[in-house]
């Protein structure tokens, strides 16, 4: 099913689930703002700094890559997942373990399905395989939030998910030989 | 938690709440953070003065009593390890962490070495490097050099140390060849290739100190030393398959998954686990449209490292036994439909069957996911009936401890605050079998502080030691009147736990032994402060708390209505005998379990690997679960489903995609979409919910009923599992005791597999 972002706007709740960075400032500078004007003043740069006046901006200051991007329009649509891909536990290695990624949910239907000819897996979803890496949530979050028209649409909705939660208590070699009053609790068998 | 002087903000910083950019507002995780946060059972020893040392010239600072190798990790520097593990205990015989310490004559073992203050640690010399080298050509002069071959391979710490730090070249010329080491049959999940093996000992660890099978252990010594079970026996504990993740070689493997892929192959998706109500985190491996296998995504705060058998095995159930296309039943069989015919097939029988009101009953089956059950409420709201049971014994009639207040049905001390409580009385329940990762913190705890356990329920093997108290509930007012050993150490408690089993509910005396409860709480002060709710529910069904939250119960004229017409969903407990000869009934569900028998109408839904779905842990702590692969067939989402019925019924929902519904979640309660954390409730709150299930039970007589535990095969619980193969053979192995393995399997050649 398509996601359709405009009711996603209108409503005031949505920044429970679905983050947008113009959220709330979206409709009335759509209104106020005539896209022309807004697009003579922006520069079609892709860097992170901006110099548009401050005052039609947000306080974030993203410029939209959509429009040189020539993503397709359906990507506005999609809902992409920010998280930091869990470590692999068969693994003790920590590499890569502080990147974040954005990927995108699997559309239903058009997800996958069994090529008849071979039994190979067929897709109708062109970003199924597609993945970007990021330094940090924040890069990604950026990332996410540049992708719309200035001032119309508001980058992609994305969902934040929590970082991996990991507590290791100091460790101690001695803690095998400690002296326990009561009964042993542990056989060891090492 | 490791503080170092640079991380120091950063370690302070994680212990706030964790607000994903501007999705989930911080209000109520922050209390939850400071619950979660407030002490380590391991860190029990006083907090003691940090140290600060200097490691490849870089200072930091760790609390005093850290490994070395904790301490290098701080400082950022990346120290090679085979028998370390951040959750086991400290073995210190692998060799592969040695470091160079100054002053010190040779190189240091940093795991087993305490962190000094001032001392100046290098990993990165000569001398290092050369331990590193020596140390990796002793382990290969015995490793056989079957890679290829090798289900590990790919994800082989050995295959990525020995690249990284071993040497280029062999210097073996032995003519009598490698150690050869005969396999041990560890069951029907670990395969073993003991040759491969390298002593580091994690799986002995792991199986003394958190599974609880003090029987694999290692004997001989030097070249002959061997890893086994001692007598031919199988490995029987419901964690078992975390030796595979933690064996750093191919020795101990995946038996089901055993050359079916490799990882590189792999679509990892990070979902959550449905087979209990823990909601483990887990990532989803699949391969182009099947999943192939399920292993844990590390998280503190519900499952750490580890999942259960079930969890990690079960997922081959979703290859067998789908529904994958609607089906409409005519006379004794079922015919495979469209989706339009049956959903008017649905449409028609309602009316045909005359049903009003109370008489259109739905069932919540143990794997409905929130947003189906939401709308599945709503329509049957809108139908004009309030008749919404349980797929459960008195699942028909509103449970007994109220679900108006939270904390009433939840578990309210939250997992990781388990290890803080210091009695912990167990009523009805066997965690081992409802909640086995959470049961392994019960187990973490019982060995390395005082703490005592009380048992009221069924005598069960739950990995750790504890005083039987009785089998009913008379067993209970001992306790609540303070009699006996256990009855005294619970009222001196500072931290008192009851942990009351989900099966209380469905049990006829369950009334009586909530009453029980509730005064053994009220009775006690510790019981409830503003730090400590001891009073928790084990839930042991994925869709339970969810129900709960959402208001999934029946009005008293609902539960003594018959119903007409009956939607179940993802219901496969239910008794053929509830259901009324001449009702119409829907099963929606992604298996041809016993509901889908019933049905005059199977709707084929998605399981949980195969939507994106809030779930809710018996903590209360809503999930978000993610599609993996997509469902089979003709399936459907479920919630799709319903509101597709929805508009052929003639009552549309007004919602049409999954936002607009998970805004419908936010009006019902907000916590369902505050996601990855738990909203505790305050204790003034809890103390109100106690006091109304006092009012509830006031009357009560007491049957003395002995109370039962709800689940006699842990491998079989569900539809997923009961079509699980692989549960199957555990369930032959483990629970029927059959003497699984010793086997032709074991005769044949290793190609056979292929």
């Amino acid at each position: 099913m398509m996601l359709a972002s405009t009711s996603r706007i209108a409503c005031p709740r949505h920044g429970l689930l679905i983050a947008r960075s113009l959220h709330s400032s979206t409709s009335v500078l759509n209104t106020n703002i005539s896209k022309g004007t807004s697009s003579a003043t922006e520069p079609p740069a892709t860097e992170a700094k901006s110099t548009v006046p401050s005052e039609i901006l947000p306080p974030h200051p993203i410029i939209p890559a959509d429009q040189i991007s020539g993503a397709p329009v359906e990507l506005r649509h999609r809902v992409v997942r920010i998280f930091q891909p869990a470590q692999n536990t068969m693994q003790s290695g920590p590499a890569k373990g502080s990147r974040w990624r954005i990927d995108w949910d699997v559309l239903q239907g058009a997800g996958r399905w069994e090529n008849p000819l071979m039994g190979w897996a067929s897709s109708g979803d062109y970003m199924q395989g597609t993945r970007i890496g990021f330094r940090s949530k924040e890069d990604a979050i950026h990332f996410a939030e540049k992708q719309g028209i200035f001032l119309v649409i508001s980058g992609w909705d994305y969902y934040v998910q929590q970082e991996p939660v990991k507590r290791i208590p100091p460790k101690n070699y001695a803690e095998n030989y400690v002296y326990k009053p009561n009964k042993l609790r542990i056989a060891r068998t090492k | 938690m490791l503080r170092i002087a640079a991380g120091r903000a950063a370690a302070r910083s994680s212990s706030r709440p964790i607000v994903n950019g501007r999705t989930i507002p911080g209000v109520c995780s922050s209390c939850s953070a400071n619950r979660s946060a407030r002490r380590n059972f391991s860190s029990s020893s006083s907090r003691q003065a940090d140290i600060t040392l200097t490691v490849d010239g870089k200072e930091v600072t760790v609390p005093q009593g850290t490994a070395l190798i904790q301490a290098c990790e701080a400082a950022g520097a990346t120290i090679p390890r085979f028998c370390y593990h951040d959750r086991l205990a400290i073995a210190g015989n692998c060799r592969m962490c040695l470091v160079e310490v100054e002053r010190s004559p040779k190189p240091v073992a940093s795991c087993a070495m305490p962190a000094m203050p001032g001392s100046k640690v290098f990993t990165n010399t000569p001398l290092v490097h050369e331990a590193r080298e020596g140390v990796m050509e002793f382990l290969l002069a015995n490793h056989p050099l079957d890679c290829p071959i090798c289900d590990q391979g790919g994800e082989c710490d050995l295959q990525d140390q020995s690249m990284r730090y071993g040497s280029d070249r062999t210097r073996f010329h032995e003519i009598t060849g490698k150690r050869a080491v005969e396999n041990k049959d560890l069951g029907p999940l670990v395969k073993t290739v003991m040759t491969r093996c390298i002593q580091c000992t994690r799986c002995i660890r792991f199986a003394n100190e958190v599974a609880g099978v003090e029987e694999l252990g290692s004997t001989g010594r030097g070249n002959d030393l061997q890893i086994g079970m001692y007598v031919e026996k199988t490995m029987d504990s419901e964690l078992s398959g975390n030796v595979v993740d933690l064996c750093p070689v191919g020795a101990l493997t995946s038996k089901p998954y055993a050359f079916h892929a490799r990882p590189w192959e792999l679509k990892n998706t990070e979902s959550v686990d449905v087979l209990d109500a823990v909601g483990s985190n887990i990532r989803v491996d699949s391969r182009g449209l099947q999943v192939m296998r399920i292993q844990p995504r590390v998280n503190d705060d519900v499952n750490e490292e580890w999942i259960s058998d079930k969890t990690r095995y079960a997922h081959d159930g979703l290859r067998f036994q789908r529904l994958t296309t609607p089906l409409i039943r005519e006379g004794d069989r079922f015919v495979p439909a469209n989706w339009e015919e049956a959903l008017t097939a649905i449409a028609d029988g309602l009316k045909a069957s005359g049903a009003q009101d109370n008489e259109i009953q739905a069932v919540a089956g143990h794997l409905a996911d929130t947003e189906s059950l939401v709308a599945l409420k709503d329509l049957v709201n809108r139908l004009g009936s309030d008749n919404l049971i349980l797929d459960q014994q008195l699942g028909d009639k509103a449970p007994v401890n109220g679900i108006d207040i939270r904390s009433n049905y939840l578990f309210n001390s939250t997992i990781p605050g388990v290890e803080h409580a210091d009695v912990i009385l167990l009523v009805g329940t066997n965690p081992r079998h409802e909640a086995a990762v959470m049961n392994s913190r019960i187990r973490k705890s019982w060995m390395h502080t005082p703490l005592e356990v009380g048992l009221i329920g069924e005598q069960v093997d739950t990995a750790y030691g504890y005083s039987y108290l009785g089998p009913d509930a008379r067993a209970l007012a001992d306790v609540v009147a303070g009699k006996g050993d256990f009855g005294a150490k619970f009222k001196a408690a500072k931290k008192p736990l009851v942990i009351v089993g989900s099966a209380v509910t469905e049990h006829a005396d369950g009334a009586g032994v909530l009453k029980a409860v509730a005064k053994l709480v009220q009775g006690h002060k510790a019981m409830l402060t503003p730090e400590w709710n001891g009073f928790s529910v084990l839930q042991r069904v994925a869709s339970r708390p969810a129900a709960y939250d959402i208001g999934w119960t029946p009005s008293k004229a609902a539960s003594q209505t018959t119903p007409k017409f009956i939607y179940l969903l993802n219901a496969d407990e239910v008794d053929p005998k509830s259901i009324p000869q001449n009702a119409f009934v829907v099963y929606q569900g992604h298996h041809g379990d016993v509901g889908a028998q019933l049905a005059d109408v199977c709707l084929p839904g998605a399981a949980y690997t195969e939507k994106s779905t809030t779930w809710i842990n018996t903590e209360g702590r809503s999930q978000l679960g993610r599609t993996a692969v997509p469902p089979p067939g003709a399936s459907r989402e479920d919630w799709k489903i319903i509101r597709a019925l929805s508009e052929v019924v003639g009552q549309p929902l007004p919602y049409d995609e999954v936002l607009a519904l998970r805004d419908r979640m936010w009006e019902i309660s907000p916590s369902l979409v505050r996601y990855d954390v738990t909203e505790p409730v305050t204790s003034d709150i809890a103390l109100a919910g106690l006091k109304t299930l006092s009012s509830r039970t006031a009357g009560v007589a007491i049957s003395g009923a002995p109370l039962k535990k709800p689940i006699s095969n842990f491998y079989m619980t569900d539809p997923i599992s009961r079509a699980s193969v692989t549960m199957a053979q555990c369930t032959r192995a483990f629970v029927k005791g059959e003497n699984y393995g010793f086997s032709e399997e074991e005769k044949t050649g290793q190609a056979s597999y292929a």
